[in-house]
């Protein structure tokens, strides 16, 4: 079963095409990571699944929650109430972290739950609590986060993203902003995720770790999917010559 | 001595209005700063052109005029009688200082405010976005919020021109501090109550610095 359906996604930004008739299925349980070079689409192909976005063409929906589909070639949007549902469907995490600085990391993971999902400031609070002890940082939870590292800081990101219990998760170059060292362990939660099986899309530059962690790897240049195929057997053999000669520089 | 206590006693009263002016004018005119940052930013081009228009006038004219124009509009463009506009006890002439600096400071902080909102990192507003925040939760709760803590300081600065300009209200003959100091200063033909008034303003500045920094400080637990 498909949790998020992509179909013939075009967008542009002016005169530059930047995506150009994409399709991505991701099941349920499935870790989809997508890798390319810089410019090639991945991140807009991310926003746009995350509403930030708008396409120009195409459809996407997740489960039974349509956000746009097209008619007479044109994209048209879901309703703004529908939006908000939309919205509940899934987490992100960004490569920025974009905490809010001025919450403790309790009240960066409950605002949402308390304000948008209407949950009681208990419930809300218990979420957090089973969030941070899974993130091991239950010790920081009225800490604010310019007194957290990089890495801590995304984990809180990731925290905040799966408290409203999404069915996925987007992850947007979720370590290109820490150091190796942190960076493994950002990698480790995702690991752990997946291994719980939560469906994930991952947008990343670290190539042993798409091939280690990811069911599924697409390879995306110039606003089309090149390639795309199970992880190991891409990483390991990839078919395009493309993929061959982008996958040769790591 | 006698002298000094009683120009204490009569800038008193004056210092009082002052105080009243000065307060009035902050309630009034923050609210409205963040309407007309609003404006400035507003898609809608009409709105934003008038709001940068009415922007430049208060900036690019004397604050005197401007009082001397709203006391004195109603009567010279529609022949309306000044006394008919006066509230209650109050008269027209003390309304006029308030609308006339609340409309003046509102162009000033709605600069400061837009400086503000404009440095928002677009990551705070798509991270709200993701997470179902509609768009005035967005604002009240996350953006706001941030906002105060970044115009702080340009804010302080503007609270203490205000404390020093209520002074302008003696130009249409608001009876605040100053206006009583030049009228003691004539009569006694001594510069004794302009001093006692300079040294009044200047402690109520160091008041409000002293608040400003609380706040300031009271907002420092983030960066």
């Amino acid at each position: 079963m498909s949790v998020l359906e992509m179909k013939d996604i075009h967008k542009s930004f002016g005169s530059l095409e930047v995506l150009k008739g994409i399709d991505l299925n991701v099941d349920k349980g499935e870790v989809v990571a997508i890798i390319g070079p810089s410019g090639g689409g991945k991140t807009t192909l991310l926003r746009c699944a995350t509403t930030l976005e708008t396409i120009d063409k195409g459809q996407i929906k997740i489960g039974d929650d349509e956000l746009v589909t097209t008619v007479n070639d044109k994209a048209v949007y879901c309703s703004k109430k529908m939006l908000q549902d939309f919205r509940s469907k899934f987490g992100l995490v960004f490569q920025g972290f974009n905490l809010f600085p001025h919450f403790s990391v309790r009240r960066n993971i409950t605002e949402a739950l308390i304000h948008v999902h209407k949950k009681p400031a208990a419930e809300a609070d218990k979420i957090c609590d089973n969030l941070l002890s899974k993130m091991g940082m239950l010790d920081k939870a009225d800490a604010y986060p310019c007194n957290l590292s990089g890495g801590q800081q995304q984990r809180v990101g990731i925290a905040r993203a799966l408290a409203t219990n999404p069915e996925i998760i987007f992850f947007d170059e979720p370590t290109s902003a820490l150091d190796p060292e942190l960076t493994a362990g950002i990698l480790k939660v995702i690991r752990e995720l997946a291994e719980e099986k939560m469906t994930m899309v991952i947008v990343t530059h670290e190539m042993s770790f798409a091939r280690d962690v990811a069911d599924r790897i697409v390879f995306m240049e110039g606003g089309v999917i090149v390639e795309q195929g199970p992880a190991k057997e891409l990483i390991n053999n990839p078919k395009n010559d493309r993929t061959k000669e982008f996958l040769a520089g790591y | 001595m006698k002298d000094l206590l009683s120009i204490l006693t009569q800038l008193g009263t004056g210092f009082l209005t002052t105080i009243i002016l000065f307060c009035l004018t902050l309630i009034f005119s923050i609210p409205l700063g963040l309407l007309v940052a609003k404006g400035r930013m507003s898609k809608n081009i009409v709105i934003r052109s008038v709001v940068r228009f009415y922007i430049s006038i208060m900036r690019g004219t004397p604050l005197m005029l401007q009082l001397l124009l709203v006391y004195f509009g109603p009567f010279y463009l529609f022949g309306i009688k000044l006394r008919d506009l006066g509230i209650g006890k109050i008269d027209y002439r003390d309304i006029a200082a308030v609308i006339g600096f609340s409309i003046n400071y509102a162009a000033y902080f709605g600069e400061i405010f837009r400086s503000g909102i404009q440095s928002m990192p677009k990551g705070q507003y798509e991270a709200a976005a993701v997470l179902g925040f509609s768009k005035s939760q967005t604002y009240f709760r996350i953006i706001l919020p941030q906002v105060i803590k970044r115009v702080l300081p340009a804010v302080t600065n503007e609270v203490i021109t205000l404390v020093k300009d209520t002074s302008l209200a003696y130009s249409i003959a608001v009876v605040e501090m100053f206006t009583v100091a030049k009228q003691i200063s004539a009569a006694q033909t001594s510069v004794l109550a302009l001093f006692v008034a300079g040294a009044f303003y200047y402690l109520f500045n160091f008041i409000v610095e002293i608040i400003m920094n609380g706040i300031e400080k009271k907002m420092s637990y983030y960066q």
